[in-house]
């Protein structure tokens, strides 16, 4: 049992940011619910499948059911959170020095603001190509989808996130924006 | 115009071809510009990607475990209650305060302070500062692998790797930081090819960020550019070696950011002293189109982290 918990705790301390970064790009930032339905997967994970699945395959699994928590809570509510996440964000004590924090958090709502334009099946396939570095492989395990769709779903998801990628940049121009650093 | 071959492009990147399809699309690659521009947009956005920093608190990380666990939620927090609650600590904890105190009192001119020397009317947080080591400004705290450059095997394997040393840069060590900031010329020294690449990336990226800021009031107005231009010109053989050496080691990524990089560098240096408004506007114009500061950022963080 101690080699057991031992075990899930070092997968737990190898997955649980990158998980809390999956669920965060997935729910457009909310953050602490992000950590929660990771801690709500890692749960899972050792209430019922830890003992039974192949080592191997938890990652697939955590990511699989985290990605469902997600639905669930897209399903439930697009907006109550929102407000009270963005105020814990707001009230976070700040290390870094602000001109870094305001490119940082730029950029990230940048990138996130974009993602969440995407369709869901899209979004969570490049999450996982470009976070986790997934094998298309591995995402289809992950996904119960074959291949060739998350081949498909990948290019589409890069593409329109080129065109407006382009578009913004075009916006920019216009307006005569000066860049932070991140575009 | 469409190229059907954007989607290979797109499955180059990731690693998703076999050799002889992969060496296919490399040879149209160099033929095909939109697929070249195809290629360079997908590495943009997976730099972007790269740079988003997580929110996300080590403490929490801890509480999270132990409660799946079912242990207590902290083992330090029944620690510093045992501590806080022991009168003897308690004691000697009042004792040291008003010894403090007391030496506060005493001695409070032992040393001229920010007062004494006229700094406290602006106050210390008021002067200016130089800019901060920019390619660090993308840390989260989180990113804990190399840009990713191309292929990657299947993840079922991932479990195997050293499982603690991927735990330990989420927590960003601001020593470092400082190291990194204060000394990059102590470190070129004693560096291999990729750390003279961050470094580079990173000089790249301070200087670009500093010709930015160049000042040309209006049409008519020179501006000063001496140091970006003396910059430039140090940069610009720098940037020629480790480009080939970049794409001798099969490094496309960081080849292709260098070979964006140089025909900048190259223009920086060759403006004139005092270049016409319009001459320095070009050159900033292109910059910011092509994003090449964003991409020196991330890729600096990304090889200095993979160096730490």
């Amino acid at each position: 049992m101690a080699s057991q918990d031992e075990e899930f705790t070092v997968l737990f301390q190898d997955f649980y940011p990158s998980l809390c970064r999956f669920l965060e790009c997935l729910l457009g930032g909310r953050v602490e619910l992000a950590q929660d339905l990771a801690q709500e997967s890692f749960l899972q994970l050792h209430r019922t499948a830890w003992g039974t699945l192949p080592r191997d395959e938890a990652r697939f699994w955590l990511y699989r059911v985290a990605r469902n928590f997600a639905i669930n809570e897209f399903r439930k509510s697009h907006t109550r959170h929102r407000l009270f996440d963005r105020v814990v964000e707001a009230m976070r004590p700040r290390t870094k020095n602000p001109e870094e924090e305001y490119e940082s958090q730029e950029r990230k709502d940048l990138v996130l603001g974009m993602l969440s334009t995407l369709p869901e099946n899209q979004r969570v396939a490049l999450l996982l190509r470009e976070h986790e570095q997934l094998s298309y492989r591995d995402i289809s395990q992950v996904l119960n989808v074959s291949e060739s769709k998350i081949k498909v779903d990948i290019f589409r998801a890069r593409t329109a996130l080129r065109e407006r990628w382009a578009k913004k940049e075009k916006t920019l121009s216009k307006t005569g924006a000066v860049a932070t650093g991140s575009f | 115009m469409h190229c059907d071959c954007t989607e290979k492009v797109s499955l180059l990147i990731d690693g998703e071809l076999s050799p002889v399809e992969a060496r296919e699309v490399e040879l149209h690659l160099l033929t095909c510009t939109e697929c070249q521009e195809a290629r360079g947009d997908f590495l943009n956005l997976r730099n972007q990607f790269a740079s988003v920093p997580v929110s996300f608190r080590p403490v929490a990380q801890r509480e999270a475990l132990a409660r799946i666990l079912g242990k207590p939620p902290s083992v330090s927090r029944g620690f510093t209650r045992r501590w806080l609650f022991n009168p003897a600590v308690a004691a000697v904890a009042s004792l040291l305060i008003v010894a403090g105190l007391i030496a506060l009192l005493l001695y409070p001119r032992s040393k001229p302070g920010p007062a004494e020397s006229g700094e406290i009317a602006s106050g210390p947080s008021r002067k200016p500062t130089p800019a901060p080591a920019p390619s660090r400004s993308a840390e989260g705290g989180q990113k804990d692998r190399v840009v990713p450059k191309g292929s990657q095997p299947a993840g079922s394997n991932d479990k195997n790797k050293a499982p603690k040393k991927k735990i330990t840069p989420v927590i960003v060590e601001p020593p470092e930081d400082n190291i990194a900031a204060v000394a990059p010329e102590t470190r070129v020294r004693a560096a291999d090819t990729e750390t003279m690449t961050a470094i580079h990336f990173q000089k790249s990226e301070l200087l670009l960020r500093s010709f930015r800021n160049v000042r040309t009031s209006s049409p008519g107005v020179s501006a000063e550019i001496g140091y970006e231009k003396r910059l430039a010109q140090q940069l610009v053989y720098q940037n020629m070696m480790l480009r080939r050496e970049a794409d001798a080691a099969g490094d496309a990524q960081v080849a292709s950011l260098l070979e964006s990089l140089e025909p900048i560098l190259l223009d920086i240096a060759n403006l004139p002293a005092k270049p016409a408004h319009n001459e320095v506007k070009v050159i900033k114009d292109r910059v910011e189109r092509k994003n090449i500061v964003a991409l020196l950022q991330v890729n600096s963080t990304a090889l200095a982290r993979a160096l730490d």
